[in-house]
């Protein structure tokens, strides 16, 4: 390291006494959302925020090689090539990137640099989607993938994902929702509830939430609106340690048979860090 | 002894001295193996061959000052000798490092300067535990800092914090707008696929609105016609359903009694189901007894056939493929006799108007 001359050591302050340098590395040693805060201490913090040293750090150690799996369709190949690892993260965390054929998208916590995944419609195992009578696949403007698949009438609703552990930052507590919303023809989601489940591997059995997606009056809502516009709800969560619990399996599921349901659409299942945004 | 025969007698002593001077002009041996554990030294030294004699003392860097020296060597001293432990190690460093913010500060600089990596580690590992956690206006009071950042540059880094909820509010209206846009776009792109809908739903949709400005009949000729259609599809739905719920429920088995619903063969329905399912149907429709299939009557006076006219074409035009679902809530308006107007609001739900004003 070069020898830096300070500028005025007879100051109280700090930013006189540790070069920039060495201010960068210090947060590079917290957290992103620490470093965020700093931002705002200084003008010398605001622009030692805003090293590679730091950002290069907090990215995920695969990032390059999932980004380098980026469906080739997908622009955001071309442009995060030539991003600074600074501009990297945070574009990763306000832009989701297409990945593996156009099934998945791939982001970051912006507050804590962890993984984030979206199942799309596409990736997930629904009952009868495949019956053009029960389920219809389309291109919507305000999805991230290319198709959502809306639900026109079933009896037997099953709707399932899996994500591997592995792919997953370690030693993090990650919630899935299933994120979707209503047509204006909706029906059934009043009437009865729903199973939500998640399970992790082989031999955890999981838990299970029964709610009404669709409450009346006086029924809690457990559903909350997302920031893209779409709606959210919880089907559960797991800890991931080492990634190397095999899959994460997350389901919807309403299968009494009695009640038809109609109206639902879903773009996907959504993994991220527990208290993230 | 003068300190020029100090190093003359150097071998005879079994030990070997650096000559260190400090920017302000003192000057101060130190023990070979100890200084040489800094790098920069040992670069002065073996590079330079700097160190070996008062005239020739290895200059340090302006930040290292005499105190952090002292420091600094007594770290030295402590882990150059090869033989402590990784606990005795710890336990040193978690002593060493008790001090104030500012020594430490200038301890980190001063180790910087002198590329001694280790100490480095140390102290900006101690200083992150302090910022970690802490506001702003924490950070600035143990660092000793002034508030001196203009409005502008606390607003622009606020857009990379999560906290502020007048931004969050900001983007949630951007948010907000641009759905809009995209409903907008939305809507135009649904006028334009309207020309390649089945003409067969158009005209069926058009005898319906006729029907309902006639009498109601129109509207359960239709209804009744899709509702017989309907109940035997969902009646081999429901035996596919049915027979599923007597096997296992795993979804394999389920897209296999599926595939062999489609290509024909009937499973035996238990009755109870296909009854339930005629009970939800006449909820949804609302209106069980007419069944007749009849011709659509047309009886309405000229003017009232063109203005009704226009109102379909407006209709026809707004409404997406997915027209039995909008039949259903056109059908559980269907009580009232006059005319009612519908149109789509920009999210594609039905909107009646009472008065006969276009929308």
């Amino acid at each position: 390291m070069r020898n830096r001359k300070a500028i005025n050591t007879n100051n109280e302050d700090i930013t006189n006494i540790l070069p920039e340098e060495c201010i960068s590395y210090i947060l590079s040693l917290t957290s992103p959302a620490d470093v965020c805060r700093s931002k705002l201490v200084s003008p010398v913090f605001r622009s030692a925020a805003d090293s590679d040293t730091i950002w290069g750090k907090f990215l995920p150690s695969d990032c390059y090689d999932i980004i380098s799996n980026a469906s080739s369709s997908s622009s955001s190949k071309l442009l995060t090539s030539s991003m600074s690892k600074t501009q990297l993260y945070f574009h990763l965390c306000k832009n989701p990137i297409i990945i593996d054929n156009g099934t998945m998208s791939f982001g970051l916590d912006k507050a804590t640099g962890k993984k984030c995944y979206m199942l799309g419609a596409r990736r997930l195992s629904i009952s009868w989607a495949n019956t053009p009578r029960y389920w219809r696949w389309k291109r919507v403007p305000e999805s991230r993938f290319s198709e959502v698949a809306e639900l026109k009438e079933v009896w037997w609703l099953d709707v399932k994902g899996t994500i591997e552990t592995k792919i997953l930052s370690p030693n993090t507590t990650y919630v899935a929702y299933l994120v979707y919303k209503f047509s204006s023809s909706r029906y059934g989601f009043e009437k009865k509830p729903v199973d939500l489940h998640v399970e992790l591997g082989e031999s955890d059995a999981g838990r299970t939430f029964r709610i009404f997606l669709d409450p009346s009056a006086n029924i809690p809502q457990f559903s909350r609106e997302r920031e893209d516009g779409w709606m959210e709800v919880k089907l559960g969560e797991f800890f991931n340690e080492h990634g190397d619990d095999g899959k994460a399996t997350c389901s919807l599921r309403e299968v009494d048979n009695y009640t038809p349901k109609k109206g639902l659409i879903i773009e996907g299942i959504d993994i991220r860090p527990k208290d993230s945004r | 002894m003068s300190e020029v025969d100090m190093a003359v007698i150097k071998p005879e002593m079994m030990k070997s001295y650096i000559w260190l001077q400090t920017a302000d002009g003192s000057i101060q041996q130190v023990e070979q193996e100890v200084a040489m554990f800094c790098p920069m030294i040992c670069h002065e030294v073996i590079q330079k061959g700097m160190g070996s004699s008062k005239n020739y003392a290895i200059s340090l860097p302006q930040r290292v000052n005499p105190a952090m020296l002292s420091l600094i060597l007594d770290y030295c001293r402590f882990h150059q000798v090869p033989g402590r432990s990784n606990k005795e190690r710890k336990s040193f460093d978690e002593k060493f490092i008790r001090m104030d913010t500012k020594r430490l500060c200038e301890l980190t600089s001063a180790a910087d300067s002198l590329q001694l990596k280790p100490l480095v580690d140390l102290t900006s590992r101690a200083l992150a535990r302090i910022i970690e956690g802490k506001s702003p206006e924490e950070i600035r009071e143990i660092f000793h800092l002034p508030d001196d950042l203009t409005e502008e540059e606390k607003l622009e880094p606020l857009k990379n914090t999560t906290d502020d909820p007048r931004i969050r509010l900001l983007n949630r209206l951007y948010a907000k707008k641009r759905k809009e846009l995209k409903e907008r776009q939305k809507l135009k792109n649904i006028e334009v696929e309207e020309e390649r809908v089945d003409d067969r739903s158009v005209d069926d949709l058009l005898s319906f609105i006729n029907g309902d400005n006639g009498d109601s009949k129109g509207i359960k000729n239709s209804k009744s016609k899709k509702k017989n259609r309907r109940r035997k599809d969902q009646q081999k739905n429901t035996s596919a359903n049915e027979a599923i719920k007597n096997h296992n429920k795993e979804p394999n088995g389920l897209n296999q009694v599926c595939c062999s619903a489609e290509v024909g063969q009937t499973v035996r329905a238990g009755v109870g189901a296909t009854s339930n399912l005629h009970d939800v149907e006449d909820d949804i429709f609302d209106n069980k007894n007419e069944l007749d299939d009849g011709d659509i009557d047309d009886e309405i006076d000229p003017a009232l056939k063109e203005k009704i006219d226009r109102e379909v074409e407006d209709f026809a035009r707004r409404l997406n493929s997915d027209w039995p679902e909008r039949m259903q809530e056109i059908l559980s308006f269907g009580h009232e006799r006059k005319p009612v107007h519908f149109s789509l609001n920009g999210n594609g739900s039905l909107r009646r108007y009472a008065n006969s004003e276009q929308r």
